[in-house]
Formats: C-alpha cells, structure tokens, sequence
C-alpha cells in the first residue's frame, strides 16, 4: 500500500489527466465542427413551415448563428466550462439540464447491463480457463464468439418478440424510474438489460478467460502448486484474488463502449436515455442538443478510460514508467 | 493453440496451421461461399428485389420463397442476397480506405517519430474518446445518409485502430538493433520500410482487418436500422429488421432470415480473425490488446 | 463459483415473480373520480401554442387543454362551445356572438370577450398559420365582456367551421402568452389543465373542476410518447395504457377478436395524397402528370398502408359527407400511361420522391410507386427524411413528388382552397387553374347549399383531372382503448375528446 502515495504514481496520474484534457479539447473542437457542419439551416427548420424575415433574423442572433465560427466557438467552450450548454433548438429547454434529466436512464441501463455481463462472464470465463481445451472450454468460446457476432438491435428485437408479444412476461418498451417504482421499473429493465449484458458477456468472457490464464501460469501460483495446496485453494486465493484487477479493467471498458453503444437499443425499447436523446437531435437537426450530448458522452467515455488506466497503471508497474 | 513465433520463413507451418483449425477452415469456406453469393446476388436471385406484390404479402417460407415475402409481397430471399452484397461492399470498402489511411499514419507516426508521432497520434487519440457509433452517426448525420456517406463515416471511424496497430508494429522494428546497423550502413529508409516494416506490420494487421471487417458490417447495419445507412428501397440487412418490427408476431421470418445473414456474416469474419491470430500474432491475445483497440 | 449461480437464479426468479404479480393496478382516488387515463400517442408535440403549432400530437393533447368559439359535434355540424349562441346580421356581414358567462382560465381568472379579440387579432397581426382562415374578417370587437361581434367583407358561409373547426383557432390567454409561457405550460379553458411535461416521454394533465361543461370524470390524463405502434398495442393489451391510436394497420384484422380492448375503425374526413412538383420539368406538362395518374397502382398501395382499413377515392371529400363527389377516371392502366409519356415527350426520366420516416405510409407507397413507375422509364429515388425536413423540402419546392395526408378538414372550402387555389398558402406543388381559382372563390361565399356543392364538384373534377393532386384514399380512424373507458368515442375529424370519459371497472354508463 506504500506504493500508491510514491511520487511516481501521482506523477502518472497527474501526467494521464493533463494529456486527457488536451484529448477533451480537441473532443470539443470536433463536436462543434461536427454539428456546424451539418447541411439544412437550422433556424428554418426550427421556425417551421411559416416565418418572417425578422423572425428569422432574430433567432438566428438569438443562437449567435451570425458570429463568425471561430467567435461562436471560444463562446461555446466558454460557457460549457461554467456548465451551460446552450439551449435546445426544439423546445428552449436548458441542454445541460435536459442532458442530466436523461443521464439516469442510460446510467442505469448501463449498470444492468454490466451487471448481468458480470454474472455471465465471470463464471462462465474463469471455467473456461480452468479448463482449457475441453469441450465445455470449447462450447463457451465459440458462444461467446456468436455472441460477438449479433448485432444488438437484432436481438432486441427477437427478445421483445418472444418475452414480450409473444408470451407477455414482460413490457416491450419504456421504463419506470427506481426510486418511484422499483418494481416497475426492474419488469421494464430486464429486456433491454439483457439485450446489453448479453452482448457486453460475450465480449467479457473472453478477456476474463485470458485474464485467468495469464495469471494462472504466473509463477507465484506455480509456486503455490508446487507446494502442494489443494487447486481449489490456489483457485480461489491466488488467481481469482490477482485476476481481479484486470477484470476491472475490463468493466471499466466495456463500460464506457456500453455508453456509447447504447443509441440503437435505447431507440428500440424507447428507453429515454442519452442515446435515444442522441438519436432524436440528430433527426431534428438540434445543434445545441447533438453538440451537448456527444461532448457529455465523449466525456464520460474519456474518464471511465482515464480511471480504467489508472487503475491498470496500480497493478502494472511497466505502464507508468512509459 | 500452441505459440507460433513469428517469421515469413516459416510461412508454410503457418499455412497448415490454419488449416488445421476446422473453426478457422469453416470460417473460411463460409465466407468463400458468401462471396459467391454475394457476387453474384443478382443473377442467382430468384425474383426483383423490388417486385411489389401486395397480395402476397407476409407469406411464410415456402417452396415459392424460401424465406417468405416480405410486407409488400417481396421475396426476402432475393432481398437478403442483394442487401449481403450491399453490406460486403460497404464494409470491404470503408475497412480498405481505414487500412490505407490508417496504415500511412501509423506508420508514419511510428516510423519518423518526433512531430509527426506527437500530431498524429493526439487526433487518433481525440477519434478514440467517441464511441464508434455515435462519431459515425455524427458524420453521416453531416452528409446525409446513403450508401457512399456510409462507406466514408464508417472508413474514418475505424481509421485509428489501424493507425495504432501499425504505429505499434513500426515502434517495435524501428527500435531493433539491425535497423540501426541497416541504418548506417546507408540503407534507404523505402528499403527498410518494405523489407522490415512492413512484414512486421503485416501480420496484426491482416488480422485486425478480418475483425474490422466483420465490426464494419454491424455498423453498416446499425445506421441502416437507424434509416441513416443504405436507403430503401435498395435492401439493406439492418432496414430489413428495421420494417419487420411491425410484423414480429405475423411475420417472423422478415426479422430471423436477415438477422441470421449478419450473424453467419460477423461470425465467419470473427472466427478468421481469431484463427489468423493465432498463427499470425500470438502476442495479440493479451489485455493489453483489449485496452489498446477497445 | 457456486454464489454467483445461486445469485443468479434468484435474480431471475424474483423477476418472474414481479413480472407475474404486477398488472399496472391503477389508484382509485375515489371522491366520484375514476381515475387517470393513460393515453399513449406516437410522437411529441413540438410545442403546446395551438395558435402555432400544426403537428397533430399537439393538437390531440390541446383538444383537451383548449376551447374555441364553437366547435364541432360528432357529427361535424358546428355548435355552441365559449359561445352560446350567435347571430347573423340579415345582409350576412355581421356576425354577433354571445359568450358563456362565469368560464375560467385554468389560473383562476375570469374569461372575457377581451380574450376572443385578443386571440384573434394575434393571429391575424403576427400572421399565423392560420391568419387565412380569418381573410374575409374586417373588424372584431368586444362590446361588453360577454359580446364578440365579427364583421366581414363578403358573405361567409363557412366562417364557423374556420373559427371552430379545429384547435388552431383557439382562445389563449394574453398573459400566457406575453410571458411566453404559453408554448411549454399552456394556460386554457378547457377540461383538463396542463400540468407538466417530460421531454421525450410523456406530458401530464388534470381535471379542470370549473370546466363550463362539467368536471370531468377523470382525475386527469397523461399522454405517453410512443413512437412504435406495435409497442403501444402490447401496452394497452397488458394494460399498461387505457388509450392509443398508435396502431399497425396490419393488426387491426386480428384485433378484431381481441376481448381485451375495444377497438374502433371510423371513417375519417382525413385523405392521402400525392403531389407532382409543377415546377420542375415536365411535370409542368399535364399529360406527363396524367401518365403517373395511371401509372400508380393505388389498390396496392392502399392494401399495402392500410391493409384494407381505408376506402379508396379519387377526390378528396369522403363519402357519407354531404360534398361528396363520385369520380374514378383513373385506373392502373401501364400502357395509357406510356402513350401520355409520349406525348408529352417524356423519355427516360429520374424522379425525386420525398418521404417521411414520420409517417411510415410515406415510405411503403414510396417502395410501390418506384416499382410501379420503372416499367415506365422513371426511376425514382427515394428521400427519407424526418418530419421537419420534409417540411422544409416541401416548401423550398425540393421535390419531383410527394406524399402526405391532410387531417381533420370539416368545411369543403377546407378540403380545397389552400391547397389548389393560385394563391393558397399550402400550394406547394404550384397548380394553377384560372376556372379552379373562379370556382373555389365562388364557393367561398356562397350561402345556398346545393350551389356551393356545385362548385366545389366542379373545382374537385377539374383538380383530379388535371392532377394538381393524385388522391388516394380516406384513412380510418382507428384507435383501441380499454374496455373499462366509456364515454368516449372516436370521432370523423381525428379529435381526442377526453371530457366525458370515465374509466370504471364495473362498466358503469
């Protein structure tokens, strides 16, 4: 434990979160450049079908749509600094607060889905270390592969035909807050929880199988062999305990691709989260809704991974002196 | 899976290794044959793609239409061959511009270092920090949905893994001691580059590509489920899931048969990888991979 | 790993158990309420201004939310609604109208004849959407608080059902909308007040106790957002919504069956159309315009959108309406529709059509129309773009061809004016006919009825053989609700009336 307060951790962790804020400020340029790129004027759009000159003209100064792009832009980085992201073309709304209204529902729809990955990945990866080569080892790899291989939205859609149409266990879309109506809100998260964890298991297990395996063969454990303990005593302590680390490492991945990931299955189950916020901006052209959005999941992708190195960086010592 | 070093000279045991894994030969035949299939999608099609005939519509499979008709009447065996060869063309397109950009940068980066590595290296770094469908949906929200804006997002989106792989492949040759003696020698850096590097970088690379190539056709149909990719009513697998939503309990065959074209697809591209890589760069299967390509 | 299976197990088990017990048991609040309705519709209002707004998710959840003048009963004849009753001045130029007394705004205020001018002049001065309804109108004013007096220019036969027809014309309240509240927390007079909104998913509303026809008998309504249709009918058979009109028109044959729901297919004053853009070459030409005419095959599409729920028709104007005009020229006829392409020259020709993923009948007729014009020479691409675009599309001219549906017209003059007069605001696709122009004028002022029918067959014969429009069909209304709500009915013109809804177990009234 000495080790975590020598300098060259905190150097480590100093050095990763400067260059990580350089990356968020070029996430920033891209994002804006991203959204003024877009073809379609979004004042008309915004206007409607029927408008005035004036009114045009007033809008377009109201969002600052007149400033030359490199002004827009310092003014834009400005103010999402203090925490304001513009507002929404569609209906005025704070973009910040509508962002934070939606991040709950994409948050635990991503914790679900972790969780049921974990279930499934982490026996099942660990068995098939253990037992390698064998035909259950076999059987579990190439499930997972296949798992690989389903494109998400797909499943979505057969799960709700079966669970849900089909044999009426379970909701086909929407969901229910936790704190008002746990009950409610388990039935409605199950499906899309699956659809997600299923796909993050297939992922996991791979990585925890080799992550058990690279352990395994590390020479402490051949050591604890050789001295005779029992495998299940060496399995439990030594590799599980030393695995573990790397396992969160590999949470913390999928975690973050998770965040991202989640449009298609957020527009399927019409699960209000970021991801179907996404997803409706970009068909209404809502500049300051995209640009929020994609700086806020960019962001968040950014320091799941900054924590994810970090963490690798405790266990792995060659990492940090790189 | 035994450890194989690495090394063109021993490209024969290479070879019989492969083979020898029947996944990995499944795989392959697989994808021979989708090819074929693919390639001559609309010869072998047993009707239009775009033979409307409502009074047909939502038949199951029969001996007429072996996966059935579709909403409009369409034969969806004829619609899923036509949308495969859509999506191969898409993700073998968009994976060849990633590869050649990529490539150049990263080997650029790795090669010259200084500069070059530093810029380069911070924008792949900047792509990294988007989750792949949202930058993609981005850029095909900026030029409109279509096919070739298809190819083009999904080509920029995988640009940086290649950039890395040979970034990361170059950085490891460049720094070996016969470089250096080739170096002094006089030896021209396009010699070096093509009898040293390039090697090197050809194995992660040919196995990167297999897996680019089967992530690049769950995107492709991602944003077609999304209505953003190939646009009707050209057949596109993820739109063909897309419309069979409304039907799932009438019409369970508009969603399986397309569905099951991707998965056969992903898989076999998958299982290759995962074969090739064995053979080609046992290194690969660590964690550190897993951080690196996330 | 035993704990992790263990936990497993009980994870799913318990979730079985939740799934099984939870049936989505409404609270009875008793006190004479029956409860809240929860209606599921397929898409969000863009905003709650009923001056402002033309998306009809916002005027099914303003109908509720709102009052006009007078307004139309079930069977699309206008009658009192703010407005007890009224006067026609003898030479028709004055129109008197007495307001109700003792009506309240949903903030406790007092409504006024100053509310009706206000309204009104609002949308005539800042030129709305909807100022043409209001063209013949010379002067409004307000005499005493109870007392609104429309004067206009000419005779104006159908000047109820443009004051009253549909929400667009409602009475807003001046402070609601100076504070520039009224397009997010709209204040009104009507049953149910606005309560709150959640972007996304779903807006709230509750009873109005001083409504001036009666509190209703739900304690209030909230409108869920659901943009999958087969979404919300699984929600409304596991009795999750009370409410949808979000349904997939291919299971409307086996819901028929369904126990578990009513379900309600009407006939609608709405109509399906599609337009050729007069402004781009050749479909300038008539014969060209003509040759689509015959080209389409409207059975199929018809089959295919609204697998058999809809009725075919050639004008716009339905049947069963006292307007309705009888006319079926056109047929699927390849080879008539050849011989016009020739003679107007037309060879092989590509076709932009525009599309909505909005409105999914847009895209499957989109798909039938590309195959059945191929034969023809004319590829047709296909742009598919949301709502909002399509509109900008549409009136930037950015099209070869379209598709969309207009709703909720009641008055003839609704059906045609706008969009085939030389100077109708909603004339997208260009047409001009001086004698259609002639005729649609006529029908503006024309009292005597069997005159004014006259006129508008005329105008509609000459607009169908001319193309201005390719009419398709009259839609259904069709929406399912649960067996336990009663006092509702679905009506001709797509309005969502929720005042005398109860939902009660027992079926009572």
């Amino acid at each position: 434990m000495r080790t975590l307060f020598a300098s060259p951790i905190l150097r480590f962790v100093g050095r990763r979160l400067l260059y990580s804020l350089v990356v968020l400020a070029g996430v920033l340029v891209l994002a804006f450049a991203l959204v003024h790129l877009v073809p379609g004027d979004p004042v008309r759009i915004a206007l409607g079908t029927r408008y005035t000159p004036e009114a045009y003209q007033a809008l377009r100064s109201a969002s600052g749509l007149d400033r030359p792009l490199v002004q827009q832009f310092f003014s834009y980085a400005g103010s999402a600094l203090t925490g304001d992201l513009g507002v929404s073309f569609r209906n005025g709304d704070p973009v910040t607060a509508t962002l934070l209204e939606r991040l709950p529902a994409t948050v635990s729809l991503a914790i679900v889905g972790i969780l049921i990955a974990l279930l499934i990945a982490l026996p099942a990866g660990i068995w098939s270390a253990l037992h390698r080569g064998r035909i259950s080892d076999g059987i579990i790899r190439v499930t997972s592969q296949f798992g690989v291989s389903i494109p998400d939205f797909w499943m979505a859609i057969l799960l709700i035909g079966l669970f849900a149409s089909t044999l009426g266990w379970l909701p086909t879309s929407g969901y229910r807050p936790l704190l008002t109506d746990p009950g409610g809100w388990l039935r409605h998260v199950i499906l899309p929880g699956l659809t997600v964890g299923l796909v993050a298991a297939a992922i996991m297990t791979r990585y925890v199988r080799t992550a058990v395996l690279e352990v395994a063969s590390a020479a402490h454990v051949r050591t604890a062999r050789s001295k005779g303990l029992a495998p299940a005593v060496v399995t439990s302590r030594h590799i599980v305990r030393n695995a573990l680390v790397p396992v969160l490492t590999i949470t913390g991945i999928q975690l973050a691709t998770i965040l991202g990931g989640v449009i298609v299955v957020e527009v399927v189950f019409a699960w209000p989260g970021l991801g179907r916020l996404v997803y409706n901006a970009v068909a209404a052209r809502d500049y300051p809704l995209i640009q929020g959005a994609v700086l806020l999941i960019a962001t968040l992708f950014l320091l799941i991974n900054l924590i994810v190195d970090v963490l690798y960086a405790v266990v792995d010592p060659r990492i940090r002196l790189s | 899976m035994t450890d194989m070093p690495s090394g063109d000279n021993l490209r024969v045991s290479s070879w019989r290794l492969l083979l020898a894994n029947p996944l990995t030969l499944a795989s392959g035949v697989v994808l021979i044959a989708v090819a074929i299939a693919a390639g001559t999608a609309r010869w072998i099609a047993p009707s239009g793609i775009n033979d409307v005939d409502v009074p047909n519509a939502l038949q199951p499979p029969s001996g007429a239409h072996w996966f059935g008709t579709d909403e409009l009447g369409r034969d969806i065996l004829s619609r899923v061959l036509v949308a495969m060869q859509a999506s191969l063309q898409v993700s073998v397109v968009s994976v060849a511009f990633a590869v050649v950009v990529g490539v150049t940068v990263g080997v650029v980066a790795g090669y010259r270092g200084g500069w070059a590595d530093i810029v380069f290296m911070r924008v792949v770094d900047v792509m990294f920090a988007f989750p792949v469908l949202l930058l993609a949906l981005a850029i095909v929200a900026i030029l409109g949905p279509g096919m070739t804006t298809t190819m083009l997002a999904i080509g920029i989106v995988f640009t940086p893994i290649f950039a890395r792989v040979a970034r990361a492949s170059t950085l490891s040759v460049r720094t070996e001691p016969y470089v250096a003696v080739s170096r002094t020698m006089g030896t021209g850096h396009g010699f070096i580059l093509s009898r040293h590097v390039l090697p090197n970088i050809a194995g992660p690379l040919i196995v990167q590509t297999s897996l680019s190539l089967a992530f690049a056709i769950l995107s492709e149909a991602a944003l077609s489920f999304l209505g953003l990719g190939i646009q009707p009513p050209h057949p596109s697998l993820g739109r063909m899931i897309f419309d069979s939503q409304g039907f799932v309990t009438l019409a369970w065959w508009m969603a399986v048969f397309p569905g099951a074209a991707i998965v056969v697809i992903v898989l076999a591209f998958n299982l290759l990888g995962d074969g090739l890589r064995d053979v080609l760069d046992p290194k690969q299967r660590t964690l550190a991979e897993a951080r690196r390509n996330r | 790993m035993r704990r992790p299976a263990v936990l497993t197990a009980a994870a799913i088990l318990l979730t079985f158990v939740l799934a099984a017990c939870s049936t989505g048991e409404r609270v009875d609040l008793g006190g004479g309420s029956t409860g809240n309705l929860v209606a599921a519709i397929a898409g969000e209002p863009d905003q709650l201004d009923p001056q402002k707004t033309s998306a009809y998710f916002s005027f099914e959840v303003l109908e509720n939310v709102f009052d006009t003048l007078v307004e139309p009963d079930a069977n699309l004849e206008m009658r009192p609604a703010l407005a007890e009753s009224w006067e026609v001045s003898p030479d028709q130029l004055t129109w008197t109208f007495h307001l109700r007394k003792g009506v309240k705004w949903h903030d406790g205020t007092s409504f006024t004849a100053d509310d009706v001018v206000y309204s009104y002049r609002r949308i005539i001065d800042e030129k709305l959407a909807n100022a043409y309804r209001f063209a013949t109108v010379t002067g409004i004013r307000a005499p005493d608080p109870s007392t609104v007096v429309l004067t206009v220019q000419q005779p104006t036969p159908n000047l109820l059902t443009n004051i009253g027809g549909f929400k667009g014309m409602a009475i807003v309240q001046r402070k609601n909308v100076e504070s520039g509240q009224i397009a997010t927390h709209p204040i009104g007079t009507g049953p149910f007040a606005f309560v709150s909104q959640r972007s996304g998913d779903s807006i709230v509303l509750r009873a109005n106790p001083d409504y001036w026809g009666g509190a209703p008998r739900l304690s209030g309504v909230t409108f869920r957002f659901i943009s999958e249709p087969s979404t919300a009918l699984s929600a409304l058979q596991a009795g999750e919504i009370d409410w949808t009109d979000s349904i997939p028109p291919q299971r409307v044959a086996q819901l028929r069956d369904d126990d578990s729901i009513t379900l309600a297919v009407t006939p609608s004053n709405d109509y399906w159309y599609m337009a050729l853009n007069e402004a781009r070459e050749p479909w300038n030409d008539v014969r060209a315009r003509q040759a689509i005419a015959y080209g389409i095959d409207r059975a199929a599409i018809l089959a295919a959108t609204s697998y058999g729920t809809a009725t075919a028709n050639q004008l716009a104007i339905p049947k069963g309406s006292f307007w309705y005009t009888p006319y079926d020229k056109y047929s699927h006829d390849i080879d008539k529709a050849k011989r016009l392409l020739d003679e107007a020259g037309v060879g092989k020709q590509s076709l932009d059509m525009l599309a909505t993923g909005d409105y999914p009948e847009t895209v499957t007729a989109a798909q039938i129309v590309a195959d059945n014009l191929a034969p023809l020479g004319i590829t047709v691409n296909i742009h598919t773009v949301d709502f909002a675009t399509w509109l900008d599309m549409q009136n930037s001219g950015d099209f070869g061809m379209l598709m969309m549906g207009w709703l909720g017209n009641i008055d003839p003059d609704d059906f045609y004016y706008a969009q085939h007069h030389t100077d109708g605001k909603f004339n997208a696709q260009k047409f001009s006919d001086p004698e259609v122009d002639r005729l649609l004028d006529a029908g503006q002022v024309e009292t005597d009825r069997q005159v004014r029918r006259q006129d508008y067959a005329k105008a509609a014969t000459i607009i169908a053989d001319k193309v201005s429009y390719i009419y398709l069909y009259n839609p259904s209304v069709i929406q399912a609700w649960t067996p336990d709500l009663s006092g509702y009915r679905a009506r001709r013109d797509g309005a969502i009336r929720f005042r005398d809804a109860s939902l009660g177990r027992d079926g009572a009234n």
